[in-house]
């Protein structure tokens, strides 16, 4: 029991890492309907950011905004270099460009810092608190924490603010929304914007637990994909859920069955949605429009 | 709006005269000298190795030239097929002592299989989805080909493994290897060209119009798919004999990547164009070796090259000239001269060609079409309209079958297609057109007709090639643009591509033709000829239905109007006593 | 700016066109060639950055000191990408120079497996650090190792954990990748000898993201001692932090990855009072402590084993080539295998008929951060 206390703890913290990207991948394909391959490389490109602003002498909060304002400029930049101009292109190019795109930023990366990985501090001096029989890592409980925020964020951002409504309206409809005088490319930078931003938040909560390396955001950012499509893919409960789902299927699956193949049941999983229910935990039945 | 497909533009087919072995003679004259070459030239090892890697690499990349190009589906997990080729050969000849060959098929089975079984599972879904389980697939391979010692051997991989008696030097292996890349990049240039590849261009380019094109999408996506697996295998077992060593990194997702850029950097519409991307992807690396004293420079300048190529080249390489040289030719060279067109619509049914009773289609809650009945008349043209959100683009969505009526009765000649998939109900001889036009826009004009022709049970074409390009030309004469026939769709103006896909629609002889909002975003020229057409097209005795809110044209062409609004039918009759019904009149201008 | 579609293409044309002219313009000299494969790019680059400045720091010495047959040696590098693929492409393009002499080869076995088949096919000698056992027994004599291989690593951990340390219930954690397989079995095979069985025998995947099943996996066997076998330093890194946290303190024996200093960096306290195999370590000898000395002087960091064998492999084959007084690959390689008591950075070398130069381990200890030389363990078979 303890054994298994402890396990949950893990995977609902590991999850909510896969949450937190999770929620990036299904803000942009909600406008875009492009899934955005280079996910992950918001979180690795937010983590260096925040070394090199460490070790530059910045106070830990201070560093945390100056990563967070790069990676805002990031998802500008990415939206005018690899989505923006392919915008009326099918899917493909557009998924291949990101793709492309994963393989610059990383070795970008990689070029400029070395391939050596970096230690980021967490936010507490303490490492953890032991609460019976489970310890609890207080990096992971901060991580928990900012998703249950997210959660409460989103919904009251997309639901209960103008832009919020904007944006849902142009990734619902996008002629419908600019026939109503919604510009469609702003929302769509905004919410290039917002998802470089939650990419690089994610980025920044779990380097301290897993580390700054150049690998760090595409092995997330595979889990993270397969946890939307285990929620639905273009629903933000839904990603949220899978993502916490993922983690923990992935925990247990290692612990009573096998560690080596650990990597595998997300994908296993992920697979068996696809066949048994494709539209996911929440998501509609997709179809195509005529 | 409709989403522009990207131009992946394929040489114009040829109107053959001579046979064909005759016509690709020079190919397989370049095949065989190149064959010679590679087993006589005395390369050094590294030449050796760099040219093994390149062939074996390139008949995988075909297979991505095949689904990518040719069908417009994604794989992420070619260099998991690859991978099961090339384990198939590496375990089966040294720890089963089976021969070569016997593994080389194996491997090729294996790959088709796994191809196919994932595709059968997936490619209903398309798009992104599959682009996940392609990645799904190839990180389970790793893990089981990492993890499964037993079998693999685990991470050390399998080592000595042999070749074929018959091509024991590397010389001959090479050569061998040279031998099946001309053997299968001339099989995928020729597949463009057959039924096959033809319905998967169609169903790249826009499987809705695939689908009401008598196109069964789903099963040519899944041939594709296994098409590609299958290619990869055998490049994978190909590779395994020429390496002597296999182990799981080399088929890692990285290695799915390359092979994907490799595709797309040479173009991926031909093998040609995969044959250059391979070439160079495998020989950049090794000239711009100089820039890896910074790690990763490399890399990210590969990246942004993957980027630009997507932007600026979104047809690779070989696309770039293929286009080029596709224009001017288009440009001096005139097509044949056609026969007139003969429509013969089939007349099985009594007087009514499609009668629809009590038809529904609900979203959700929003009861988009309500309890609607038609009776279309056999000859003349009748017209179903109604104000903006009346239900009559949902009413012809279900009956073309894009959607599954809620509710109701679909029999069209005599045949109840009420449950039939879209490409059945073409079969049927239901042709139809788009609101928004949906040409396969990397064909010809010619080559869009003649996707309609195909359709089955299509009593007015006969056997063979030459009669589906008669039958196309005759339509494509019939609404003007015969002269045109061989030029790209891109280059026709809007009025002209909506001729062309009446002309699809007119070369498969339909029972009914369905024309959704024919006239809009026409000129006021554009609409006379189109009016003239409708008048052509009718005298000829072929039913049509349309749907369009342009008054004048539906006052002067129709014969019978049916009208809806809030998906209930409000008034039908005798044309002009239609459009002065009051309800119909206070629909249109809003009531007091 | 504006790129058109024609610009681009001329673009390409000229990145095509570029090598050619760089290539051409590269003049030969009357060197004596030695060619090197290293991981410039993929995840081991900063290793192979290390191990790149360990073989230039030797050569400088050698050159300084004479030279090679009178001339000066040249060190030729070639990115292998830290794939299979990449080391063979990387090592035919070197063995397709006729003026190389000798080669230095991979760290990592599975490369060393990927590129064997051409090494036998050119018959010229190449020195590796890729520690598989069965590198250097399946008849391939051109291959010698230039550090202690996995039979020795796992002896040494079992013989210090049990005669040392007195504890005989193990568990054994290694990498599923061929490293960590080989070293587990070697290390489970040797626990047996001793006739300390262990009680559990852990595979993980490379890159996990997390620990916490397999901690709780050794917490639960009851081990009162660990040995592990570790690939990369921040899985190294994430297990031993989540090993602490969960409160497992037992004495903990790793392979040579528990004191790279990466390692060290990355997990800090984590790593506190374990104990390492080195095949490396400074204090372990004179030839060591000279390395170390010269490494520091130079790089401005720790040395370490990526560093120290391709040291050794250039100064061993220097000798060689100059007591055999000749290039010819087959008294180059009589030289080699004469090599006895050749003091190096790596400890002595008495190369065998196999071309295992080694055949011991150093025990090291990290007190508080700093790695402590122990005791040195040496087989005689």
């Amino acid at each position: 029991m303890d054994l298994a206390l402890q396990l949950l703890f893990t995977g609902i913290g590991i999850g909510a890492v896969y949450a937190l990207v999770a929620l990036g991948f299904v803000l942009i394909f909600r406008a875009t309907n492009v899934v955005n391959f280079a996910q992950g490389e918001f979180s690795m490109v937010a983590a260096y950011l925040m070394v090199v602003a460490v070790e530059a002498g910045l106070p830990y909060w201070a560093a945390f905004i100056v990563a967070l304002l790069g990676m805002a400029l990031l998802g500008v930049v990415f939206n005018l270099g690899v989505y923006y101009p392919l915008r009326h292109r099918t899917y493909l190019p557009v998924i291949i460009a990101t793709i492309g795109a994963s393989i610059l930023l990383a070795n970008s990366v990689l070029a400029i810092y070395g391939p050596q990985p970096q230690v980021l501090e967490g936010w507490f001096e303490t490492p953890g608190i032991q609460v019976g029989p489970v310890y609890l890592d207080s990096q992971y409980l901060l991580i928990i924490g900012v998703t249950i925020c997210l959660v409460i964020f989103n919904f009251w951002f997309f639901e209960k603010t103008l832009l919020g409504k904007k944006l849902q309206a142009t990734s619902q409809d996008k002629e419908m929304a600019s026939l109503l005088g919604i510009s469609v490319s702003t929302m769509i930078m905004i919410t290039f914007i917002y998802s470089a931003v939650l990419g690089g938040l994610a980025g920044i909560l779990v380097a301290p637990v897993l580390f700054v390396s150049i690998q760090m955001g595409s092995t997330i950012a595979l889990k993270a994909f397969a946890a939307t499509i285990i929620g639905g893919f273009g629903d933000v409960t839904g990603a949220i859920i899978g993502g916490l789902a993922l983690g923990v299927i992935e925990t247990f699956g290692a612990a009573y069955i096998s560690v080596p193949y650990k990597d595998g049941f997300a994908f296993l999983v992920l697979i068996a949605f696809l066949i048994f229910r494709p539209q996911g935990i929440f998501g509609e039945r997709v179809a195509e429009k005529a | 709006m409709s989403a522009p497909s990207d131009n992946m533009p394929i040489p114009a087919q040829a109107i053959h005269s001579k046979p064909l072995l005759v016509r690709h003679l020079p190919y397989f004259i370049g095949a065989a000298i190149l064959v010679v070459l590679a087993a006589n030239m005395n390369f050094d090892g590294y030449v050796h190795n760099i040219l093994l890697q390149a062939t074996t690499f390139a008949i995988a990349v075909f297979g991505l030239s095949v689904v990518l190009g040719l069908c417009g589906q994604i794989n992420l997990a070619q260099a998991a097929f690859f991978g099961l080729g090339a384990y198939a050969v590496g375990i089966g000849t040294t720890d089963l002592q089976v021969s070569f060959w016997l593994c080389l098929i194996g491997g090729c089975v294996i790959s088709l299989l796994a191809g196919a079984l994932l595709g059968a599972s997936t490619l209903r879904l398309g798009g992104h989805y599959l682009a996940m389980v392609t990645i799904s697939f190839q990180q389970i391979v790793t893990l089981v080909m990492i993890n499964a010692i037993w079998l693999t051997h685990g991470p050390d991989g399998v080592s000595n493994i042999r070749r074929p008696d018959l091509f024991q030097s590397s010389q001959s292996y090479l050569a061998f290897c040279v031998a099946m890349l001309a053997i299968v990049g001339y099989l995928v240039w020729h597949l463009s060209d057959t039924k096959l590849g033809r319905a998967m261009r169609a169903v790249r380019d826009n499987e809705l119009a695939a689908g009401v094109n008598g196109i069964d999408v789903f099963r040519t996506k899944i041939y594709a798919f296994a098409l590609c697996a299958l290619l990869g295998g055998l490049a994978g077992g190909l590779f395994a004999g020429g390496f002597a060593y296999v182990s799981p990194d080399q088929f890692s997702f990285a290695e799915s990547i390359v092979f994907l850029t490799m595709s797309l950097l040479g173009g991926v519409a031909s093998p040609i164009g995969s044959a250059i991307g391979t070439g160079l992807l495998i020989l950049i690396p090794e000239w711009l070796r100089f820039l890896k004293s910074v790690p990763g420079l490399y890399l990210a300048i590969y990246g942004l090259f993957v980027i630009l190529i997507i932007r600026f080249m979104p047809d690779g390489i070989w696309g770039f000239v293929a286009d080029a040289f596709t224009r001017w030719r288009a440009k001096i060279k005139t097509p044949p001269a056609s026969a007139a067109l003969q429509l013969k619509p089939a007349t099985v049914g009594g007087d009514i060609v499609l009668e629809v009773t009590g038809l529904s289609k609900y979203f959700g809650g929003l009861k988009a079409v309500d309890g609607v009945d038609i009776a279309v008349k056999r000859g003349g043209v009748h017209a179903l309209i109604g104000p903006n959100g009346s239900g009559k683009t949902t009413t012809l969505n279900v009956l073309s079958g894009l959607y599954v009526a809620t509710a109701g009765k679909i029999v069209l000649d005599g045949t109840d297609i009420t449950h039939m998939p879209p490409h059945q109900r073409t079969a049927s001889g239901l042709g139809r057109t788009f609101q928004n036009i949906r040409l396969f826009r990397s064909m010809t004009a010619l080559e869009n007709v003649e996707i309609g022709a195909e359709r089955p049970g299509n009593t007015m074409v006969g056997k063979g090639d030459d009669a589906l390009t008669e039958r196309a030309m005759e339509a494509l004469t019939f609404v003007g643009l015969g002269s045109r026939a061989n030029e790209l769709i891109s280059s026709f103006s809007y009025g002209h591509q909506r001729l062309i896909e009446i002309a699809r629609a007119l070369a498969s002889n339909p029972t009914l033709l369905l024309l959704d909002e024919p006239a809009a975003g026409l000129n006021s020229t554009e609409k006379l000829e189109l009016h003239e057409l409708l008048k052509r097209i009718a005298a000829q005795g072929l039913t049509i239905l349309i749907i369009d809110h342009d008054m004048t044209l539906v006052s002067e062409a129709a014969q019978h109007i049916t009208v809806l609004n809030f998906g209930r039918r409000i008034a039908d009759g005798e044309s002009m006593a239609v459009l002065r019904h009051p309800d119909v009149v206070s629909a249109y201008l809003g009531s007091e | 700016m504006r790129l058109t579609r024609r610009d681009f293409a001329a673009g390409i044309a000229a990145g095509i066109a570029a090598p050619y002219l760089i290539k051409s313009a590269n003049a030969q000299g009357a060197t004596i060639k030695i060619g090197m494969c290293a991981p410039v790019t993929g995840p081991a680059a900063e290793s192979g950055g290390y191990a790149i400045k360990g073989a230039k720091l030797a050569l400088e010495a050698v050159n300084k000191a004479g030279g090679i047959l009178g001339k000066q040696g040249e060190l030729i590098v070639e990115d292998d990408q830290t794939t299979n693929p990449g080391i063979v492409l990387a090592f035919s393009k070197l063995a397709s120079q006729p003026d190389i002499v000798g080669f230095l080869g991979s760290i990592r076995s599975t490369q060393v497996h990927a590129m064997a088949p051409d090494v036998i096919k050119l018959g010229k000698p190449v020195m590796i650090g890729g520690t598989d056992p069965n590198l250097t027994h399946m008849g391939n004599q051109w291959l010698f190792r230039f550090r202690p291989n996995d039979s020795y690593s796992g002896r040494v951990i079992a013989e210090y954990g049990v005669s040392t340390l007195g504890k005989k219930k193990w568990a054994v954690l290694h990498s599923t990748d061929a490293f960590g397989t080989a070293g587990g079995k070697a290390l489970t095979g040797a626990l047996e000898k001793l006739g300390a069985p262990s009680v559990l025998d852990q595979g993980y995947a490379n890159q996990s993201q997390d620990f916490t099943p397999v901690v709780l996996a050794i917490k639960q066997s009851g081990a009162d001692i660990l040995g592990s076998y570790f690939t990369f330093e921040n899985d190294l890194g994430i297990f031993a932090r989540q090993l602490r946290q969960l409160g497992v303190n037992i004495p903990w024996v790793g392979s040579p990855s528990i004191v790279n200093i990466t390692a060290l960096k990355l997990a800090g306290p984590a790593l506190y009072n374990t104990y390492g195999v080195a095949d490396y370590a400074e204090d372990s000898s004179e030839g060591s402590k000279a390395f170390g000395k010269i490494y520091r002087d130079a790089v401005k960091v720790a040395p370490d084993n990526q560093s120290s064998w391709t040291f050794d492999a250039i100064n061993v084959l220097s000798a060689a080539i100059n007591k055999a007084g000749s290039t010819d690959p087959a008294k180059i390689r009589e030289a080699i295998l004469a090599t006895k008591k050749f003091a190096g950075a790596e400890g002595e070398y008495n190369f065998d008929q196999n071309g295992d130069g080694l055949h011991g381990y150093n025990i090291v200890k990290n007190e508080k951060g700093n790695i402590v030389f122990d005791k040195h363990i040496e087989f005689n078979d």
